[in-house]
């Protein structure tokens, strides 16, 4: 029978440590690029539904371009392009070597910089899937643009927006492995490397896939929750 | 006796979506107590010039007052200042649309106290108890924790009425709000909106109910390609219309809905 199972266990020849460390590195890589991903999502949405003519032109490239380049080619981008680049900065100015740049905020910004396109449709979507007469049912009784958009837009956009992120948020963690080629530590990383070094590559890749499964299932179960908060007085459909 | 003030007044009105003249000046003023019915075709730019008032539509040209309050835009837009006077503008009028616009993510009450609380910053028990009296002036208390969505749509319209009745307007405004309501709920709502006007509400009232127009306005306007065509007392107008296309326009109306 192939896999001694005290190899992924914590006994002194046991990975375990190993392992519960990488899937807390790609619990960590994820929710970093997420979140970055969050922050520039939300930035680009804005542009596109409230910019002017330039900056909506601007946000529409960037996620026609993060869009329709394969992840894996700008992590490569990112981590090897950005070393060479900071190479060639460092020695210009004069500065001892080596120079390196970290594959963990490299592999964080292009997976969050990727992500960030897809979490503006989201968003984009789940604004525009907000009925406008209750829009102008709160311009009408006064409200600021600040108060319209926390009392009025945010609830009402969030039921279409907080599926759709759970969704970004999956596809986040599963490109994390692909950050795994900077050489980061994270569980694709992990497993690969204990797979070669005992030659139980069904054992130790299974492993993974558990170690996944475990973060996607249980952040599933969060974004459930949320999705029930959202749907407050939404039982019919709406209106 | 005084004669009540003027609670909204409009001026030299225009309005135009491209090259479509929608609005091509209009005079109108109401006095505290007023009941005003709008009518005229579909198309006529009653809802247009409804929307201007609190500035849901900035109009091209003209002067509208609401109370204190008066804007003059320029250029179909708003200046930041003239932006935060349609803020109070709109605060001292109420809003009914045809389609109800409650906040489908709040209760009854939540759609009532909203404004007091988070426009008028009102104490939030004051807004509760005053909330719930217009729930029950309007037939709804033992609805108040409802969802809209689980309302029919007569009872969702007088909720919206009682919502605009909780910001304490100067003015109340409907645009047809019975239009969008299956004929055998459309008797509950006017009968709020008649008892408002029995209360001496000030009101201007887009509709399609000429009966109704007759019975609860002190004066109704007709509009035409936009322009005020007629106005007068309902008796007046509906007695004895002095435009030809007025005339044609009732007998119309009212041939249709034998
Ligand atoms: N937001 C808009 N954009 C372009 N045209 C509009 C808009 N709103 C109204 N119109 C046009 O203005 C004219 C008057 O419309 P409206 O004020 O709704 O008339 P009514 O309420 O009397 O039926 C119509 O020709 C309509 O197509
Ligand atoms: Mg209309």
């Amino acid at each position: 029978m192939p896999g001694d199972l005290t190899l992924i266990g914590f006994g002194p020849d046991g990975w375990g440590l190993a392992l519960a460390r990488a899937g807390l590195m790609t619990l960590y890589v994820s929710v970093s690029a997420f979140f970055c991903g969050l922050m520039l999502g939300t930035l680009i949405a804005w542009a596109r539904v409230a910019g002017n003519w330039p900056l909506r032109k601007l946000a529409e490239i960037y996620v026609t371009i993060f869009r329709g380049v394969p992840d894996i080619l700008v992590i490569y981008l990112f981590y090897f392009g950005g070393r060479q680049v900071v190479t060639a900065v460092g020695t210009a100015l004069g500065l001892p070597g080596p120079f390196d740049i970290s594959g963990f905020v490299s592999g964080m910004l292009a997976i969050g910089l990727i992500s960030a396109a897809s979490q503006s449709e989201v968003l984009r979507g789940a604004y525009q899937a907000v009925p406008k007469g209750t829009i102008e049912a709160g311009r009408v009784s006064g409200m600021t643009r600040f108060t319209l958009f926390r009392r009025i837009i945010a609830p009402q956009a969030m039921v279409t927006a907080v599926p759709g992120m759970g969704n970004q948020w999956q596809s986040v963690i599963k490109e994390s492995a692909l950050v795994s080629v900077t050489g980061l530590v994270e569980t694709m990383r992990q497993v690969s490397v204990a797979a070669g070094t005992t030659q139980e590559h069904f054992l130790f890749y299974a492993a993974g896939g558990v170690i996944y499964l475990i973060i996607t299932t249980l952040s599933d179960q969060f974004f459930r929750l949320a999705e029930k908060r959202s749907l407050r007085g939404h039982e019919q459909g709406g209106v | 006796m005084s004669l009540p003030s003027t609670a909204l007044s409009i001026a030299g009105l225009h309005k135009s979506f491209g090259s479509n003249e929608v609005l091509r000046g209009i005079d109108l003023s109401a006095r505290d107590g007023d009941v005003i019915s709008l009518i005229g075709a579909s198309g006529s730019g009653k809802s247009t010039l409804l929307r201007c008032i609190p500035m849901l539509e900035i109009p091209d040209a003209g002067t509208v007052t609401v109370g204190e309050d008066n804007l003059s835009p320029e250029g179909g837009r708003l200046t930041r200042g003239q932006e935060s006077v349609a803020r109070r503008m709109r605060g001292h009028l109420g809003f009914v649309f045809q389609n109800f616009n409650l906040w489908p993510h709040r209760t009854v009450l939540q759609n009532v106290v909203e404004a007091p609380l988070f426009v008028q910053k009102r104490p939030r028990a004051e807004a509760e108890e005053e909330a719930t009296a217009l729930l029950e002036k309007v037939g709804l208390a033992e609805k108040r924790d409802a969802w809209p969505a689980h309302l029919s749509g007569g009872q969702q319209q007088r909720v919206a009425i009682a919502r605009a009745l909780a910001q304490r307007p100067r003015a109340i405004l409907f645009d047809e709000p019975t239009s969008a309501l299956d004929p055998e709920l459309v008797g509950e709502v006017l009968k709020v909106i008649r008892a408002l006007a029995d209360e001496g509400r000030t009101m201007l009232i887009v509709t399609h109910e000429m009966g109704f127009a007759r019975e609860v306005s002190s004066q109704v306007v007709f509009l035409h390609q936009g322009l005020i065509e007629e106005a007068g007392t309902p008796e007046q107008l509906f007695g004895n219309p002095s435009s030809e296309r007025c005339r044609a326009f009732l007998s119309g109306h009212f041939d249709r809905n034998r």
